[in-house]
């Protein structure tokens, strides 16, 4: 079982990783080059009104003065206000908007991936070197190696301008008014909640597209893994133990196997939906979804500060946390692990 | 057994995904090439798209107009920044004083019905009966709260350091006196100099108008809850989804709405922005670049609308820091070697003209007698000679690397400069940076020469001629028998990247800065054009068109190179 103890030490070990990633990123941007204050002023701006935003914005202060001031609104989560993408608005009002969307995709993607990449992986293993186990493997290299800007764009070609199945783009018609619904931000639980059917159906059919891109990706990698896993625990003494005392095939694999050999695809699983939830770029970007991860993109392009440190750590923290859930998740599987 | 089956399940399913694959694979090859393929797939999805909203039209529902750009607004207030962003949507929900006629540089009445510029003061009557979209009714009160608001940081409501945008000096604070109220419908503005450009300020987004009571009641949050005069209201700000969706205004003044709803969508990426207004998704896009401009062509439910605009894209050389660019005849040479012909109709795709003077077209003192320098190698050589660099020298362009409208692919931009030079013996050394850092960069004359480009904020010549190329230090600061001045000099406009600072030209820019009468300011400005061409600080690269792509069931649209979008006059088929 799970101990307090082993998910208390791992909780607070977030607690120096966390600082590690906020100072990092304090200095990359300000040993960067580019004032801020010029670019908010902009190009109409005279030096003397560029000096008065500068002094608004505290960015005279010498930087240890900025830097401990960044470091006690973080630990209170607080970013202060958006510069440029969304003016004087707080990061935190921000993120809390841009979050849910990209968890969204990434929940719908991850889905896919592991509900089609865990059989695959496990076929494939049953029967290796068989033509499903060759063609599960292009099928599973085809994935990883065709780009999302490549495969994006087909899609979108074929389900969208050709067939006219699927919308081009976005998260729901632009007829609707998903804003005046929200209750958690993810369009297909809200129109859920508000038991509209029409609007539900509208987010569903946009989220086919980039979930499946996301998807494809995911199960390529999943499958691969889960694959070579499981040849690995096949062989295992205890597997044979078990067949000969007569249990069957297929019982044997999934009882025994498949609890020893998710140890490897579990951490693949926890890196890969980390990663997303700092957002699919590229996915966000073809279907213009715009997700946390194009925000980040979006604030580095123009020198959003306060996004760009906000969304940093955010994404740091998120990620420290699945991967909390992977650790915990392997002391399930394993409970030796917790030693 | 069980197993078996899920095996042939499998393997359907892969060879329904590979076929699929190899659909999607020669779908992408016949769309790229044939444009066939393309004109008849937009057809089909663009006619079913369409059936749809006919049909909620015909449900009594409301006629929604989806318009698609870039980037969502940072903000919904005028004063909170400077982008074009922003002004796409504040110039729906606000008036201002004066306008300008849709699709034209020329002023016309807005929330004044009356306006006039004499000597150091303006004049102007109010239209009566304008309503807020919060009741009230619209007073000269509100213009002078909204004017203090934007720059007296003594007024109670003073939105902040940290939230006005550079636009309050730049359009208002730096010109304005005091403001004189006589009753509602009347004031007098004084102003700091006499300034000519003024009542077209008056016509810039950044000089619309606030309710008061709204100023009272929201302060600095009317950045999400607008309270003005214009044709459309918010019904909804969606920055999750990056929609901003607005109502048509019953009670406006002016002409129309004649749409129930306009709906601002956000596609980052042109091509997608461009494939949803193909399939229907979207009635009216901008910000188009050459590729997505043929994507619109090809498109047959669309159309590509194009009109010239009013920006300039050039190259400065930096006179402070290079001693081979006070030579004249050196800045000649550049501009006859470059091939700027070429680089409007191949790199630019022929979505821009090339330009001869600072000024662009369709602004006044535009000198229609001036062409542009000829691509001239051998005469470029002779030049060099006649300078004494025939042996050629090196020097830096700095560039910025993403587009701009005045120059859509900066970088190959360069490298053609790069090669045209190479051939009359100047080597040229890129160097590339992100925006920021490059304007950063070179508005501290760290260049030897660069890139840079200006979209008009008000169709006045010195929008252009006086913020670009005057370098705005005092007397004492020049030297005599020297056209250019150091970066370092007190005061000096950094908006001049080139240094230059020739006494004939500021004589005739501060006169018509300050001259009202327009056949006398054509003159000045056709002069200082002269000069600006024939002294050539600048290369003097392009002047990029507007481009839209507007969907078949929409009529009324017109592109407008300054202010707009006008979506007030549009209707749908």
């Amino acid at each position: 079982m799970i101990s307090t103890r082993f998910v208390l030490k791992r909780l607070l070990l977030l607690v120096p990783v966390l600082v590690g990633v906020a100072s990092l990123v304090f200095s990359i941007l300000h040993l960067s080059p580019g004032d801020p204050a010029l670019t908010i002023a902009g190009e109409r701006a005279s030096e003397e009104f560029v000096r008065q935003v500068e002094e608004s914005l505290g960015l005279n202060d010498p930087i240890w003065v900025q830097y401990g001031r960044f470091l006690a609104d973080a630990a209170q989560f607080q970013f202060g206000e958006s510069f440029i993408i969304q003016r004087n608005t707080p990061v935190r009002e921000v993120l809390a908007n841009k979050l849910p969307v990209t968890l969204e995709l990434a929940l719908y993607g991850q889905l896919i991936g592991i509900s089609l990449g865990i059989p695959l992986g496990i076929l494939s293993a049953v029967k290796q070197d068989s033509i499903t186990d060759h063609l599960t493997r292009i099928g599973a290299l085809a994935g990883i190696s065709v780009p999302i800007f490549w495969s994006g764009p087909l899609l979108i070609l074929l389900f969208a301008q050709m067939l006219g199945w699927l919308p081009t783009s976005g998260r729901i018609s632009v007829l609707y008014n998903v804003e005046a619904i929200r209750v958690t931000g993810l369009v297909t639980v809200d129109t859920l909640l508000a038991g509209n059917w029409d609007m539900f159906v509208s987010a569903v059919r946009h989220m086919i597209l980039p979930a499946s891109v996301i998807g494809v990706y995911s199960m390529a990698l999943i499958s691969r893994m889960m694959r070579s896993s499981m040849l690995e625990v096949i062989r295992q003494d205890y597997m044979r133990t078990a067949r000969a005392k007569g249990q069957g095939a297929k019982i044997t694999v999934l009882k025994h196997g498949f609890r020893n050999a998710m140890i490897p695809v579990i951490t693949v699983i926890g890196i890969q939906f980390g990663g997303l939830l700092g957002g699919a770029v590229l996915t966000e970007t073809v279907f213009a979804i715009g997700g946390i991860g194009t925000l980040l993109v979006e604030a580095i392009k123009v020198g959003d500060y306060p996004i760009v440190q906000g969304t940093v750590l955010t994404f740091a923290f998120l990620f420290t946390l699945v991967n909390l859930g992977v650790d915990v998740t392997y002391s399930v599987l394993d409970p030796r692990i917790e030693q | 057994m069980s197993q078996d089956g899920n095996n042939v399940s499998r393997r359907r399913f892969l060879t329904a995904a590979g076929t699929a694959a190899a659909t999607a694979a020669l779908a992408g090859c016949s769309g790229g090439g044939g444009e066939d393929t393309t004109t008849e797939s937009g057809e089909t999805t663009g006619e079913g798209e369409t059936d749809q909203t006919e049909q909620t039209e015909d449900d009594g529902s409301a006629s929604v107009l989806r318009y698609g750009r870039g980037s969502h607004s940072p903000t919904l207030d005028f004063q909170n920044s400077t982008s074009g962003e922003v002004a796409k949507v504040t110039e729906q929900l606000y008036d201002t004083l004066i306008n300008f006629e849709p699709g034209q540089s020329t002023l016309t009445q807005g929330l004044a019905t009356e306006y006039s510029l004499e000597g150091q003061s303006a004049s102007i009557t109010l239209r009566e009966g304008v309503t807020f979209h919060n009741g009230e009714e619209f007073t000269a009160e509100d213009f002078v709260a909204t004017y203090r608001r934007f720059v007296d940081s003594d007024y109670e409501y003073y939105a902040g350091d940290d939230y006005v945008s550079a636009y309050g000096p730049f359009t208002l604070g730096s010109w304005i006196d005091e403001i004189q109220v006589d009753g509602d419908y009347s004031m007098t503005i004084q102003l700091t100099q006499s300034y000519a450009p003024f009542l077209r300020n008056l016509a810039m987004f950044a000089a619309a108008v606030h309710s008061l009571a709204a100023i009272e009641e929201y302060g600095t949050d009317l950045s999400s809850n607008p309270v003005g005069t214009g044709p459309f209201q918010l019904s909804n700000l969606d920055d999750a989804n990056e929609l901003i969706r607005l109502e048509a205004n019953p009670d406006y003044w002016g002409d129309g709405p004649n749409v129930d709803e306009v709906v601002f969508v956000t596609i980052g990426q042109n091509s997608t922005r461009a494939q949803s207004l193909a399939s229907g998704e979207l009635d009216i896009i901008d910000g188009l670049g050459a590729q997505s401009s043929v994507q619109v062509e090809n498109a047959s439910n669309a159309n590509l609308v194009r009109t010239e605009g009013i920006n300039i894209g050039y190259m400065a050389f930096n006179m402070a820091s290079r001693e081979e660019f006070r030579d004249r005849r050196v800045r000649q040479a550049v501009s006859h070697a470059i091939n700027t012909e070429a680089i409007v109709n191949e790199i630019y795709s022929g979505f821009a003209t090339q330009a001869s003077q600072p000024l662009p077209p369709n602004v006044l003192g535009h000198n229609d007698d001036i062409d542009p320098y000829p691509y001239d190698p051998e005469e470029a050589q002779r030049l060099l000679e006649e300078a004494g660099y025939g042996d050629g020298f090196s020097f830096e362009l700095a560039t910025f690397q993403n587009p701009r409208g005045y120059n859509p692919s900066p970088i190959q931009t360069a490298e053609t400069v790069a090669s045209n030079l190479g051939d009359i013996g100047i080597e040229v050394d890129i160097n590339q940076q992100s925006f920021g850092p490059f304007l950063e960069y070179t508005a501290q004359g760290r260049h030897d020469a660069c890139f840079l480009g200006w979209y008009t904020d008000n169709a006045d010549p010195d929008n252009f001629m006086y913020v670009l190329l005057h370098p705005q230090v005092e007397e004492g600061e020049l030297t005599e028998g020297q056209d250019w001045v150091s970066f370092d000099a007190e005061g000096y406009n950094t908006s001049n990247r080139s240094a230059w600072a020739n006494r004939e030209y500021m004589d005739l820019v501060e006169q018509g800065q300050s001259t009202y009468d327009e056949a006398e300011r054509e003159s000045l400005y056709n002069e200082a054009n002269q000069i600006a061409h024939d002294e050539a600080p600048w290369v003097y690269l392009d002047y990029a068109d507007e481009l839209r792509g507007v969907s078949n069931r929409v009529s009324g649209f017109q592109v407008a190179a300054i202010s707009g979008p006008y979506l007030n006059l549009v209707s749908l088929n």
